[in-house]
Parts: C-alpha cells; structure tokens; sequence
C-alpha cells in the first residue's frame, strides 16, 4: 500500500505540474494577443497587419536536409510573408539532396521574390545543421537573421509578429512556439501530442516562471551583431543543441531572450514510431547533459507513467488500475483542452492515444542515463557536457555492441 | 532530367491513400511527373469478381468520373507544384497461375478498356488512344505479398512488338532481364502506400509535356532510373 501511495504522491505531483504548464500556454497565448491589440488598437479592424513602422529587412535562412513531411508548403509559407523586405535562403549541402529540387521549384514558382538556393559543401563542425547554416549566413544581407527550420510551415503574419518584439533593443533573441499538426499515422500522432503538451508546457512554463531561456531552434530571430556577439555559428558548430546554446549565451551578454506567442506549425504527417522515439532520445540526451539532476523533474512531470508503475511493482488491482484510468482521463481532457485552443484540428480520437505515448516518454527517459551516442541525420555522435558533440569512435572496442546491431540489421535485410 | 513516376495507385482500386493525397505526396516532394494508374481488373475470374466486389477496381461506370477527378487534380497540381499528372489504367489481367497473370500500364489513356479482353485487342485500342503501354513488374518480384506476373515476360516473342516500356524496375525489385534482352525501360513505385515514394524512379531529359514524355519513353533516349530515397 505505501508503494501505490507514494506513486498516488507522484502522480499528483505530475498533474500538478501540466495544469502549470497548461496555464502558461494559455498565458503565453494571452500575451500575444494582448500585444497584437495594444499594437493596433483593434486587430479586427486592422487585419493582419501590425501598424507599426518597425520593420527591418530579415534574412530567413532556412537550412534543408532531407524531405520533411509537407516540404513544399513549408518552404512556400515562409515565401508568401505579408512583409515587405526579406529574403529567404535555402541552403543545402548538395544537388542531390531530394530537398533541392523542392527549393529550386519555389524559386521557380516565385521568380519575383528574394530567393536564393545554394549548395556548399561545409564541414566546419560535426552539428550538420549549423554547417548548413554557416554558407547562408555568410551571404545573408540584412541585418536581422532568422532562421527557420525545414519542418516550419507558418503564417503570413508570421514575420511581422515575431519582428516586433526587437522594438524593443534589449531583445537579443526571439523564438516562437511550435504546434504539431496534421498527424496521419502513429508516429506522428504521439509526435504532434507530445509537442503539444510536453515540449510546448515545458517551454511556455521555463519562460513564465523560471524565467530561462528555453530557445527551441525551429525558430529563432536575432540580431547579426547580437549573434556576433556570442562568437557567431562557429562558436556552436560542435554542439548538439544549438539552439539551446544560443539563447544561453544571448542570456549571458545581458541580452533578452523573448518567447513569442506566435506559433508556427511543426507539420509531422507520417511519423513512424522508430523516428518519434529516436528524436525523443536524442532530445532526452541533450537535455540529460545540459540539465544534469534537473532532467529528473520530467519523469516526475509523466503523471501518466506514475501512475501505471503500481499497477507493475505493486499488483494489477481495481485500485490500481482505475487509478491510472483516473489520471490518463485527466491527462486526454488536458490535451484536448490545449489542442483546441491552439486550433491543431487533430482526430479527437487520437486524443486517446496520449496515455501510450505518456508511457512510451517514460520508458524513453531512462535511456539517456545508459547512452551518450546519438543518431543524427545519419551520423553517429557521442555527446559530452553542455550536449558537445564528438564524432563516435566507430572502430573502439566497446561500440562493438553497434557494430554488432548493424550486423544484424544488414543481415536481415 | 524529369523526376518521374508512372504507376500511383489510389482509393480508386487498392491504394491506401485518397486521389488528392497522392498528389500531395509527390507534389510536396519535388516530383515533375506522374501518372495515377489505377487497377482495371479482369471480370472473369474469382480473383477479378473479388476486386469488383471490394472495389478495388476502375470500372466502366466509374470510369468517366475517375478521368475527371484525375483532369482535375492534374489542373490543380500544375498550378501548385508545376508536376504534371498523367492518367492510366493498370490492366490487371489476374489468374491463380502466376505464368497467365499480366499488368500492363496504359499511360495517357482516354476511354475505358475493359481488362477481359485479349491481349491484342487491349494493346490495339491503347494504341488507337495513342497511349504508352509499360510492361509491369514483368519478372519474379521479391515481395513475398506480391504475386508475380510473369505472361508478357514468358510470351515476350509475341507481344513484345506491342509494348512501349517494360518496368526495368519496380518499388525494391530491380529485373535485370529487361536489361538484358534491351528492351526499352522505365521504373516505378507501384505505389500503394506512402512509404513506396522511396523507392526506383524514372528521369526523362525531355519537355514536360505528355507528347514529350511519350516520345521519350519510346524512343528510350535520354531515360535514367534512379533510386529515390530521402
């Protein structure tokens, strides 16, 4: 009995901390709207148009690997922006990325916008996006750098929104939070739920109460010279989580680090499972090494986890049981709540999938404690302090455990 | 070069996604030419009566009302993604011997051709239709679901005259044998589900215009297949 009390005590804890994640994604979508109001007076009458003379010209650098699920309309949102000077640069690594052909479809389809497709070949650290990054910002033109990811679909207003918080001169960078839509197969299913209600919680809540920057790098505006400032690209080539390292230091300078309400679409249409719980173990790894003991607080945020674990380590009763029914219940209206505010027009059924994914971030949890490597975009690093990449020794002793996997997969293919 | 693809299915017969979805798919992914074929399925047998009966098939009183959906969607898909989309059939001529089964593309097609007919009578009217005829998956196909075809390939002596394009490739499987007896060749998805997008492709060194494309794949100059993979 102590046992299922003292998980009754941890899971109360978890639902304690999503209603204070969902209270600061309300909260977060309150302010935007409040600055949209004070900024026009009247959005209804104004449009979409923020009425403000700040408007500085932006280079969108929008770095491609690969095709994303929905490439093309992301590419042509950032395109179709109700802005008046910006250019956008699509930046691969070669012609033969399947994603250049996409990019160079759009500068074709809209001859008279500011686009540009370039490949360059770069090397100069191991974080493949920022070696992408590094040739596009080297012929970025204006003064304020934005950088989208390929995954990004957004709205007109997109740039005008996120823009208007460099008004103000102490902002030295402005991210914006992410919905995940259009799910249409169980990876992304469990992708798009957990964007929304974990990833987005967790960001909207270190912003509102703690106060920490918590930069999710599918978009962030800064300044050349605040970026400069903080040793430019080069200065995190090496690093897994850039974009956490980037507001970091923006933070360090003195410079503020803005979390717009704005949200952009993370567009995640035919996930598989092996890829959500691939990203979710790389994302819990890097947030292993950057937030060490505090990495703890996610489990204990997994109300839905706790709340299963007497159902195994004590006995599967009624009690037990509907418990856990109890708290996942709680945890499907939480979700819906948040996914009809953030419109994210989701299967109301795959709501009820969000338990399975709860349990599935638990047991993924644990992985990082027993791994350092991680797979990105096709290569495998080991990550060190601060999510410091270093290139994995393929041919050591002790990885003769992959070695020995790889094996096998090739085999049974 | 053209990235091309000319066997799509859909809804319409055994495609697991929609008409319009389909062309999302291969527009968002950069594609510059497609062709929706879908299974027009023999009557005659039990095989046939089956795919009637689950709609897995075009029929002849389907048939006007998928050529206008595909038209539409055509218009649509020039306009967003300038890809092109061709309509056929996939004549699926089904029998429990693997040695007496046959499909055949029929790319650019205008009226229905019933797959109940004979052989030469079907490559007859598709040529009257100037439409492309492509030999599928003409050989042992590794897929284990797959049931192989194999009656163009054994009778090639006779219909070979007839057809435009035999499938040097298929979604995984590669048919060394058309390369081998030089035949003129294309590649395809023979796309069921979203994950067959990666798989062999066509690219044509031509305009994107139907006549071009056809002339392309007849003349067999300036066709590459390549493996799409992400």
């Amino acid at each position: 009995m102590e046992i299922f009390i003292f998980f009754v005590c941890l899971a109360g804890i978890g639902l304690v901390a999503f209603g204070f994640q969902i209270w600061s994604i309300l909260e977060k979508l309150k302010t935007e709207e409040k600055h949209n109001i004070s900024g026009c007076g009247n959005k209804s009458f104004c449009g979409r148009i923020h009425p403000a003379s700040f408007r500085p010209g932006i280079s969108v650098l929008k770095p491609l690997k690969g095709l994303d699920d929905n490439l093309f309309d992301n590419l042509e949102s950032l395109c179709l922006q109700d802005y008046p000077e910006y250019e956008v640069i699509f930046s691969l690594q070669d012609h033969n990325d399947p994603a250049y052909k996409v990019a160079r479809k759009i500068k074709d389809k809209y001859p008279e916008k500011d686009i540009s497709v370039i490949t360059e070949r770069c090397n100069a650290g191991l974080n493949p996006k920022v070696n992408n990054l590094i040739p596009a910002y080297g012929i970025a033109k204006y003064d304020y750098i934005l950088i989208s990811d390929s995954n990004v679909m957004a709205e007109t207003d997109y740039l005008q929104d996120t823009v208007k918080h460099m008004e103000d001169s102490d902002v030295g960078l402005v991210s914006n939070i992410i919905k995940g839509t259009n799910a249409r197969s169980l990876g992304s299913v469990f992708e798009n739920l957990h964007l929304n209600s974990f990833i987005m919680g967790s960001v909207c809540f270190l912003d509102k109460f703690l106060k920490m920057p918590c930069v999710v790098g599918k978009s962030m505006l800064m300044r050349r010279r605040d970026l400069e400032a903080i040793g430019g690209f080069e200065a995190v080539k090496d690093v897994l989580a850039e974009d956490y390292v980037i507001g970091d230091r923006m933070h360090k300078i003195g410079r503020k680090v803005v979390l717009s309400g704005h949200h952009i679409m993370n567009v995640n249409e035919y996930w598989g499972i092996r890829k959500f719980i691939n990203r979710h173990t790389r994302w819990g790894k890097l947030r292993w090494k950057i937030g060490g003991a505090s990495y703890l607080s996610e489990l204990l945020s997994n109300a839905v986890f706790m709340s299963f674990l007497p159902v195994l380590l004590w006995e599967p009763s009624r009690l037990t049981l509907g418990f856990a029914a109890g708290v996942s219940s709680i945890k499907i209206l939480g979700d819906i709540y948040i996914g009809s505010r953030l419109k994210t027009n989701m299967n109301p059924l795959f709501y009820l999938l969000s338990p399975a994914k709860d349990l599935l971030i638990g047991l993924i949890w644990f992985v990082p404690l027993l791994s350092n490597s991680v797979v990105w975009r096709g290569n495998r690093y080991t990550i060190g302090r601060d999510s410091m990449l270093y290139k994995y020794p393929e041919s050591a002793f002790w990885s003769w455990g992959y070695r020995f996997v790889n094996a096998v997969k090739a085999r049974v293919a | 070069m053209l990235l091309c693809d000319f066997h799509i299915h859909t809804k319409y017969s055994d495609g697991s996604v929609g008409l319009r979805r389909a062309v999302d798919l291969f527009g968002q992914a950069g594609f510059d030419v497609i062709a929706i074929t879908d299974h027009v399925v023999n009557g005659d047998t039990s095989f046939g009566r089956l795919a009637h009966r689950f709609r897995f098939s075009v029929k002849e009183d389907n048939f006007d009302e998928y050529m206008s959906n595909v038209r539409r969607e055509a218009d649509r898909a020039f306009e967003k993604y300038g890809m092109l989309i061709i309509p056929g059939v996939e004549i699926s001529k089904n029998y429990i011997s693997s040695d007496k089964s046959a499909h055949i593309l029929i790319i650019d097609i205008k009226e229905f051709i019933p797959a109940c007919w004979s052989y030469e009578k079907i490559f007859l009217e598709a040529k009257d239709q100037n439409a492309l005829i492509v030999a599928c998956h003409p050989h042992h196909s590794s897929e284990m679901a797959t049931r192989d075809t194999l009656f163009l390939w054994n009778n090639r002596d006779k219909y070979a005259k007839y057809i435009d394009a035999w499938e040097i490739a298929n979604r995984d499987d590669v048919f060394n044998v058309i390369s081998l007896k030089k035949f003129p060749y294309i590649a395809n998805s023979d796309f069921h589900r979203v994950r067959h997008i990666y798989s062999w492709k066509t690219l044509l060194n031509c305009d994107k215009d139907t006549d071009s494309i056809k002339q392309c794949i007849r003349h067999n100059k300036g066709v590459a297949i390549t493996l799409f993979r992400n």
